[in-house]
């Protein structure tokens, strides 16, 4: 059971995690990001209609699609956010309404676009696209140890993946010149000007990272949770890890802590409910479990939560 | 030097917008307007007549007469429910613009329309209660249960700095997992498998009722949004009350230091808040609908948010916005039975016009730069002939 724990809560806490990491790259940078359940929705849309494209000429065992997916849902969440980019930083457009258009714009596009496609390209009626639940990885001796042997079962590729890009982006963010850079920009626009560094450039990439990092997290929740892309991706996510995202202060380690969280008080409440033998309505009632912890947790922790002090405004050169 | 000539489009791009007295209504309508033409050309990318769309969705909503109505409808009819629909829209607009002006973002709109509908549907939907009664004591339960919610949030943020942001979507989750919970253990209608019909004495809108030979869906709620716009509009224009909210919005430290007292302020802007949004759960579970779907939150909370910063976070933009919008919602159906068009065609133009809306801001931009362009221009030619 505690393995199963482990299992679910990864599998879930995970693609939080990624997606909160685009999220404080972008907020880091100074751009509010509440885009990002639009954008994970819109990259997964893109990769999912890639993959299943690929899955009609190379057949269902090729393992080609699930990697091809998650590559162009991260350049479809990128693209899309350059939209996010554009309005925020070129038109100075108010960035919270920014990022619930982008959403909203998200949602209706890909529902249509799935249904247009489908029709068009297979002749079917259907506002989804078949995907089926990922393979999944054992690793041989590691598994074997007792509790933390969990952490190296039946992991799904994309875990791996995450981790990857996970490291990364907290070496980009914290030990290289461009990520100090980016952090100032969200703290101190003007004196980052001031240094001869282009404001406008450094916060539209890390716009950009966070749609590509976004796509990633929506990919994965296709792959795993639902087995298909259909409207049903929309379901909070983003949201979610935008709340975990601010729970972690706006840095990278706490916000880990706040998805994992998430993640495992999600799995536990699950398992919880199957190993009571209660009714199924039941577990409804276990799922405000991470909620309420979060809430809990909160009243302690939130008196230093503070955003980055240029969140949300718009960099005006001429403004000081 | 050669004589340098004038853009004729920027010229008349700078008419028609350049009145700086007007822009806060030309640039929103110009948006508007570029939206529809960009929908348009997409509708007729797949094929279709866009005016004949666009009449569709009017006349989805009683706002443009169909061709022939079945036995006992009229345009009247479809207005109505038009109406009906509006109704929760216009609340939960209003309940994102009061806590944008106190510079809180309640995004947890949709979860304060669950927990107030929900309460109101078991205390009074469920009871048998007259309708002189009930309908009252529905709004009553809406009112207090969403300004308690939303007081809580403002609460937390006062008293413990959680960010209303996270407080709001914890307890949408929160709510929306109790509610669901308690739904399908106690009140489930098992061929619906959603909560059980409210009585319809205490149903905010009249349903079938006959006038004339006709049946109209009469929205009672819509009397009171508009009412209450016009309040709310008056409470922050006139009242040291709605001052002193605003205050606390555009700076929090400057307020403090003028003597304002923040926390009860900001608490209060949420209970108000709260409440408006109670208001739009009661006319949108006990009006538009009857029952509850378990384990879903509406998405006219988020809608909302959109909505109230396309009317500018103003009561009386706002009930134009909200107007707007919800023919698109409203009126989709009707298009997608009549032109053959998926219904999501609405919803992406809805998307376009929000989008075109939040570039307010930049259409200024460039009206003014153009504006200086021209006269930039014929200064220049000026200085040209006088030589």
């Amino acid at each position: 059971m505690v393995d199963k724990i482990i299992i679910d809560g990864l599998s879930f806490g995970l693609p939080l995690f990624v997606m909160a990491i685009g999220g404080i790259y972008s907020e880091r940078s100074g751009i509010t990001n509440l885009a990002l359940e639009g954008l994970q929705g819109a990259g997964a849309f893109v990769g999912a209609l890639v993959a299943f494209f690929m899955m009609q000429s190379l057949g269902a065992n090729s393992q080609i699609p699930y990697y091809a997916a998650m590559l162009f849902a991260m350049l479809g969440g990128m693209l899309y956010a350059m939209l996010h980019g554009l309005l925020c930083v070129k038109f100075k457009a108010d960035q919270v309404i920014s990022g619930v258009v982008i959403n909203i714009l998200a949602m209706a596009l890909t529902e249509f676009l799935t249904k247009v496609v489908n029709r068009v390209a297979f002749g079917k009626p259907s506002n989804k696209f078949e995907l089926g639940v990922s393979k999944r990885w054992t690793v041989p001796g590691l598994s074997e140890i007792p509790v933390i042997g969990a952490f190296f079962k039946d992991i799904y590729p994309f875990e791996v993946i995450i981790i990857v890009v996970a490291v990364v982006a907290w070496y980009v963010l914290y030990r290289t010149k461009f990520g100090l850079h980016l952090r100032a920009c969200g703290d101190n626009p003007h004196a980052v000007d001031a240094a001869g560094i282009d404001v406008a450039k450094i916060r539209f990439i890390a716009v950009m990272v966070s749609g590509a990092l976004s796509g990633l997290a929506g990919m994965s929740f296709a792959y795993s949770i639902s087995a298909n892309y259909s409207s049903g991706i929309y379901v909070g996510y983003g949201y979610l890890s935008i709340a975990a995202l601010i729970f972690g202060n706006w840095k990278i380690v706490p916000t880990l802590a706040a998805c994992m969280l998430f993640g495992f008080a999600n799995s536990a409440g699950h398992q919880l409910v199957q190993a009571a033998g209660l009714p199924s309505s039941y577990s409804d009632l276990i799922m405000i479990l991470p909620y309420v912890l979060t809430m809990l947790l909160l009243v302690f922790f939130s008196k230093h939560n503070d955003a980055p002090k240029a969140l949300g405004e718009i960099y005006d050169k001429g403004k000081r | 030097m050669k004589k340098r000539k004038v853009n004729p489009l920027s010229r008349v791009f700078v008419k028609l917008l350049g009145n700086e007295k007007y822009q806060v209504i030309t640039i929103p309508v110009f948006a508007i307007l570029l939206s529809l033409v960009v929908g348009a050309a997409v509708i007729a990318a797949l094929g279709k007549d866009p005016v004949s769309a666009y009449l569709n969705l009017l006349q989805g909503c009683g706002i443009w007469p169909k061709q022939k109505y079945a036995g006992g409808k009229s345009m009247l009819t479809d207005f109505f429910s038009f109406m009906n629909y509006w109704t929760p829209m216009i609340f939960a607009s209003l309940a994102v613009a009061v806590a944008l002006k106190a510079g809180l973002f309640n995004i947890g709109v949709s979860g304060q329309m669950l927990a107030a509908g929900f309460v109101s549907t078991i205390l009074v939907g469920y009871s048998s209660l007259a309708a002189p009664i009930a309908k009252p004591l529905v709004i009553v339960v809406a009112i207090i249960v969403g300004g308690l919610v939303g007081a809580f949030i403002g609460w937390l943020k006062y008293k413990f700095n959680i960010n209303e942001v996270v407080s709001s979507i914890m307890i949408n989750y929160i709510i929306q997992y109790v509610v669901a919970f308690l739904i399908n253990t106690k009140y489930v209608d098992p061929v619906s498998r959603q909560s059980t019909n409210v009585s319809d004495a205490s149903r905010l809108t009249l349903m079938s009722t006959e006038i004339g030979g006709f049946k109209y869906d009469i929205p009672l709620g819509i009397v009171l949004a508009i009412i209450v716009a016009f309040v709310i509009k008056f409470v922050f224009d006139k009242t040291t009350f709605g001052y002193e909210i605003k205050t606390v919005g555009l700076n929090r430290k400057a307020a403090q230091y003028a003597g304002i007292n923040v926390g009860r302020n900001m608490v209060t802007a949420m209970l108000i808040s709260g409440a408006l949004s109670g208001l739009a759960g009661a006319t949108y579970y006990l009006g538009y609908f009857c029952s509850i779907q378990p384990k879903v939150l509406s998405s006219t909370g988020f809608d909302a948010i959109a909505v109230s910063l396309l009317g500018n976070s103003n009561p009386l933009g706002i009930l134009l916005s909200s107007f707007l919008i919800s023919i698109m919602g409203k009126g989709k159906t009707y298009m997608s039975s009549s032109a053959g068009l998926d219904a999501e065609i609405a919803s992406v133009i809805t998307g376009l016009i929000l989008l075109f809306s939040a570039c307010g801001a930049f259409i200024q931009y460039l009206v003014k730069r153009s504006k200086e362009n021209i006269a930039e221009i014929e200064k220049a030619n000026k200085a040209e002939v006088d030589k």
